[in-house]
């Protein structure tokens, strides 16, 4: 995943991890760059599936 | 590099070069380093063939690739590290990458860069030299470089960096064989090019004393990696020694950041910065295209603390004022609101919910005055959604576009005048995606100072996405409630950010960031960012509206929605508005969105001026903050503060409500 303020590449699970010290109980589903702090949401089931399509079609 | 060179200096490399490192073992090993996305994987396969080996690095699961290849009859190992930005790691895969590097011993380090980014990427090279590794620069992309007008004379950079730099492209394999050249010639990096700051080097020089001699990992670079790392957490430093006094090292660390005025990592990253700038000028010629020298001027201008202000004022006007204010909360709500809700849902709902019930409060639960489907679900979909949709089309705009970071910049720089802190940049601009996000961002702050003012001034005066919009939407065609809004919000700001920053005393950190380029947003990625946002935002707001009318529901039950109606009325009065506005203040205490949304229903029904609009709005962006960012506030900075806070921006909201109001009043304003 590529962050979108600061444009630097980072593994979506792994920043998942950090997640487990967050106040929000819920999850606020939204994962934050471990280079910058900044927070995007995670994308949705039904965009991953499209792209998988996508690219099997490719 | 010409043909004629790259003899010459293989020439040279064979008579002079010996292989560096585990000369002793049968395979050599080679590790390739380098920012993602740089074709690192490319190259990798091309050096090694087919036949891959993939595994997890022990104790982690950041995968490693490793291949073999054979250069001039020797047998070498090819390790293809995941992504790394410096020496200093954040993420598992640096940490991995830095492992490699600083424990593997390898006898050829490749740094693989993407040639059209070099002033970016170059910083990692110059620690990779200092760190004394057999590294090889390689230029990767170096078509594509040239494509757009940037021409690296390689032999300049080769001399001035004193390694050996190829030129590559990894699609075509271009410059392979003489990379695999390189590689069987390498030798350990013998230049020292970058000066820190006495304090720095001083440092440097006392921790290095107390180092062992490595041969292959220079004292320079295992002192500034000490010197860097969290005195809590020394022992996982990558180059921590038993031997080494911790207690002498964090003495020194202290020593030297109280020689500072900004951290020991700051002054480095500018050091590095400074060396890279003078070694491109000295080594790249840019391209005179104009669209590229347009791109490099509007990136400054974005940034400059006059010219920046117009650029911003331009991206809220039409970015946010015409789109979402005017096309968002003007024709997709009236056209969701007035020919979907009130023509077909509302009525539909209506009629089905009193011929199958007959008991009145479940009617009332149901389709009544605050049902769930005729408030919650109606204010979710009808009003909130589309104006939260086109503000997410915007922002992921900006976002793509690498505006955002430039904007940090901005108002960075305008809060140093202010005396505000410079590194709540981030938490501040985030705060306009989502508050109560944004309080957990602060966390990311260094002191408990910076984390209190960020995360007040969050509560405060930083309306989130939603309520940005909603407001938008609802001052959208009174232009001047909207101007005195923006006006008494900001000054707000202000005044509680200096008097919080003289409150708080302490240091005022330095907030710095690698630019990434500016560039036109494209297609997909703006759709992704929106339609993740927006899935993240229903998946939210919807449940808090339904749960919120339920309540609301149950309070009319119940007698407490009056009572409390009848307690706001008397302070809602005090500002000048009628005494509806009271519910849209109960609407605001489960979500500031939900508030103004009720709003938005007063405005809709004619029963509100537009004085009146600009003080409501005024005071619920000020009002409290929404029950989820109170638990994270209470979580970050504790219930003490959590709740005093809480009461001051009660008051403060209600007494700025008030001023409005009475200047309005007496300068016979009608906005």
């Amino acid at each position: 995943m590529i962050c979108s303020f600061c444009d630097k590449e980072f593994d979506e699970q792994a920043a998942e991890k950090q997640c487990g010290q967050c106040s929000l109980f819920g999850g606020c589903k939204k994962v934050k760059c471990p280079h910058c702090g900044y927070e995007s949401p995670k994308q949705p089931q039904s965009l991953k599936w499209l792209s998988k399509i996508g690219k099997r079609k490719k | 590099m010409s043909s004629m060179e790259v003899s010459a200096k293989n020439v040279r490399d064979k008579t002079e070069a010996k292989p560096s490192g585990s000369t002793h073992s049968l395979t050599r090993k080679v590790l390739l380093v380098g920012s993602p996305n740089v074709g690192k994987s490319m190259l990798f396969n091309r050096l090694t063939g087919r036949y891959v080996i993939v595994s997890n690095y022990p104790g982690t699961t950041v995968e490693l690739s490793k291949g073999a290849a054979d250069i001039a009859g020797h047998k070498y190992e090819i390790i293809d590290t995941p992504g790394m930005y410096s020496l200093s790691p954040i993420t598992d895969e640096e940490k991995v990458a830095s492992d490699l590097l600083l424990k593997d011993h390898a006898d050829a380090v490749v740094h693989v860069i993407d040639a059209k980014n070099i002033q970016r990427m170059l910083g990692l090279t110059l620690q990779l030299i200092e760190a004394s590794l057999p590294v090889i620069l390689v230029l990767n992309m170096s078509d594509e470089a040239r494509q757009l007008g940037i021409h690296i004379d390689s032999a300049k950079l080769e001399e001035l960096l004193q390694i050996p730099v190829v030129e590559t492209v990894a699609i075509s394999g271009k410059g392979t064989a003489e990379l695999l050249h390189r590689i069987h010639h390498a030798r350990p990096a013998r230049s020292r090019l970058i000066d820190y700051p006495a304090a720095i080097e001083n440092a440097i020089s006392a921790i290095a004393e107390q180092l062992e001699e490595d041969q292959h990992l220079s004292c320079r670079t295992r002192s500034l990696l000490l010197l860097q790392a969290d005195p809590q957490a020394m022992d996982t430093c990558p180059v921590f020694e038993k031997n080494v006094d911790i207690e002498f090292v964090k003495d020194t660390t202290g020593d030297c950041l109280s020689k500072l005025d900004h951290s020991v990592h700051y002054h480095l990253t500018w050091a590095i910065q400074e060396e890279v700038k003078s070694i491109v000028a000295g080594s790249v010629k840019l391209p005179d295209s104009r669209f590229i020298g347009f791109r490099e001027k509007l990136s400054r201008f974005c940034m400059h603390p006059v010219a920046g202000l117009p650029i911003l004022f331009v991206v809220l006007y039409f970015g946010i004022y015409k789109f979402v204010g005017g096309f968002g909360a003007g024709i997709l709500v009236d056209f969701l609101e007035s020919n979907i809700f009130e023509l077909y849902i509302n009525p539909f709902v209506v009629k089905i919910t009193s011929d199958w019930i007959s008991w009145q409060p479940l009617y009332d639960l149901i389709a009544g005055e605050y049902g769930v489907i005729t408030l919650g679900i109606r204010y979710a979909i009808a009003i909130v959604l589309p104006i939260v949709g086109t503000f997410f089309i915007a922002f992921s705009i900006l976002e793509d576009s690498g505006y955002l970071p430039r904007l940090a910049m901005l108002i960075d720089r305008l809060f140093k005048r202010l005396g505000l802190n410079g590194r709540a940049v981030i938490p501040i601009v985030l705060g306009f995606g989502c508050t109560t996000m944004a309080t957990m961002v602060t966390r990311t702050l260094e002191s408990k100072r910076e984390k209190v003012i960020a995360s007040i001034l969050l509560a405060l005066a930083i309306p989130c996405s939603a309520q940005f919009g909603v407001i938008l939407g609802l001052l959208a065609t009174h232009p001047y409630a909207l101007l005195a809004w923006a006006l008494f919000v900001g000054a707000v700001f202000v005044l509680v950010g200096t008097l919080l920053a003289r409150f708080f005393p302490g240091e005022k950190p330095s907030f710095y960031m690698e630019l990434p380029p500016l560039r036109l947003p494209r297609l997909a990625n703006v759709f992704i960012k929106t339609y993740s946002r927006m899935v993240w935002y229903f998946k939210e707001i919807l449940p808090l509206f339904i749960l919120a009318s339920f309540l609301i529901w149950l309070g009319d039950l119940t007698g407490i929605f009056q009572w409390t109606i009848k307690m706001l009325t008397p302070l809602v009065n005090a500002i000048g508005l009628p005494d509806d506005a009271s519910i849209a203040f109960i609407f605001g205490f489960f979500r500031r969105d939900y508030g103004v949304a009720g709003l938005y229903d007063l405005q809709k029904g004619g029963m509100m001026t537009g004085n009146q609009l600009a003080v409501a709005a005024i005071t619920l962006t000020l009002f409290l903050p929404c029950i989820a960012q109170f638990l994270v506030f209470k979580k970050e900075c504790g219930f003490k503060i959590a709740a005093i806070t809480s009461v001051c921006i009660c008051i403060i909201a209600f007494t700025v409500g008030f001023i409005a109001n009475s200047v309005f009043n007496i300068f016979g304003l009608v906005l």
